[in-house]
């Protein structure tokens, strides 16, 4: 009669709690310690799984890290591309990608800074990481806005500098919830709608 | 996160595979196996955890493979 049990497949069930806690809990690790600080070991121990089931969804250290940019990043797109399109004026698009930008920001504090660190390590150069259609089409909105005279002749990376760099640095601020003077900062629509109007100055000289 | 495999096509064991040269050793093998969807030692794991991917294979069949290198190789559960 137990002969039979050894006919049976093993039963091993996917378990989305456990595979968002992996997920979760590794990006928590790696920005509160580093990339260096993620061990599959002390992985399984912060998500409460065994360490075959970790091995059971990623092959080693390198292809979880992969993974997890791939799905932030695909993340981040879902986000940041909500109610745009490249054809908008170079104000509307420049606005909806600031606030887009940091609702992602505001709501996937971990994710945002798992993706800056990533972004900044030599990680991203790996051949397992998806190219997203984030950058073709932020790179056709400020061609669009180029042809229609909206922005004056420039490379790209001064265009970003101008467009994103004092967004971002507002952004540090907010976050870090400490201003020049000392007492809190906190970013408003108002304070970026007027940000907004510098930025398109600076962007459109005669 | 999609895996072609299901899971429980998916064994994962700890061995002591640990330097380039036992690699190069059992990697001819498990290549020439065709048995193997894939397969992937993580030798910066303290367990050096192998893990294949295989319809057919049982756990038994790989442990009696990678023993008969001399290495030790043991279900992680």
């Amino acid at each position: 009669m137990n002969i039979h049990l050894y006919l049976l497949p093993k039963m091993r069930t996917r378990d989305e709690h456990k595979e968002i806690a992996i997920r979760e809990k590794a990006m928590e690790m790696i920005v509160n310690e580093g990339f260096d600080g993620l061990s599959m070991q002390k992985l399984a121990k912060a998500a409460g799984v065994s360490p075959a089931t970790i091995y059971i969804y990623y092959k080693n250290r390198e292809d979880l890290l992969n993974r997890l940019y791939n799905d932030v990043q695909k993340k981040f797109a879902e986000v940041a591309l909500k109610k745009f399109n490249p054809d908008l004026t170079l104000e509307q698009g420049l606005w909806i990608q600031w606030k887009n930008r940091l609702k992602f920001i505001i709501e996937f504090p971990v994710y945002f800074q798992f993706f800056e660190q990533f972004r900044n390590s030599p990680c991203i150069n790996h051949k397992d990481i998806d190219k997203s259609d984030f950058k073709e089409n932020m790179k056709q909105f400020a061609m669009n806005a180029a042809k229609r005279g909206e922005l004056s002749k420039m490379e790209p990376e001064t265009f970003w500098a101008i467009a994103y760099g004092p967004f971002y640095t507002l952004v540090k601020f907010h976050l870090q919830e400490i201003s020049m003077m000392g007492n809190s900062y906190k970013i408003t629509d108002a304070k970026l709608k007027q940000v907004l109007k510098m930025v398109l100055m600076a962007l459109k000289t005669k | 996160m999609e895996t072609n495999t299901e899971i429980e096509n998916i064994l994962i064991f700890k061995t002591n595979i640990k330097t380039e040269t036992d690699y190069c050793s059992v990697k001819k093998i498990l290549n020439l196996n065709k048995n193997m969807n894939e397969w992937s030692i993580d030798r910066e794991d303290v367990d050096c955890v192998l893990r294949i991917e295989s319809e057919t294979l049982t756990e038994n069949e790989i442990i009696e493979l990678i023993e008969a290198f001399g290495f030790s190789c043991r279900e992680l559960v």
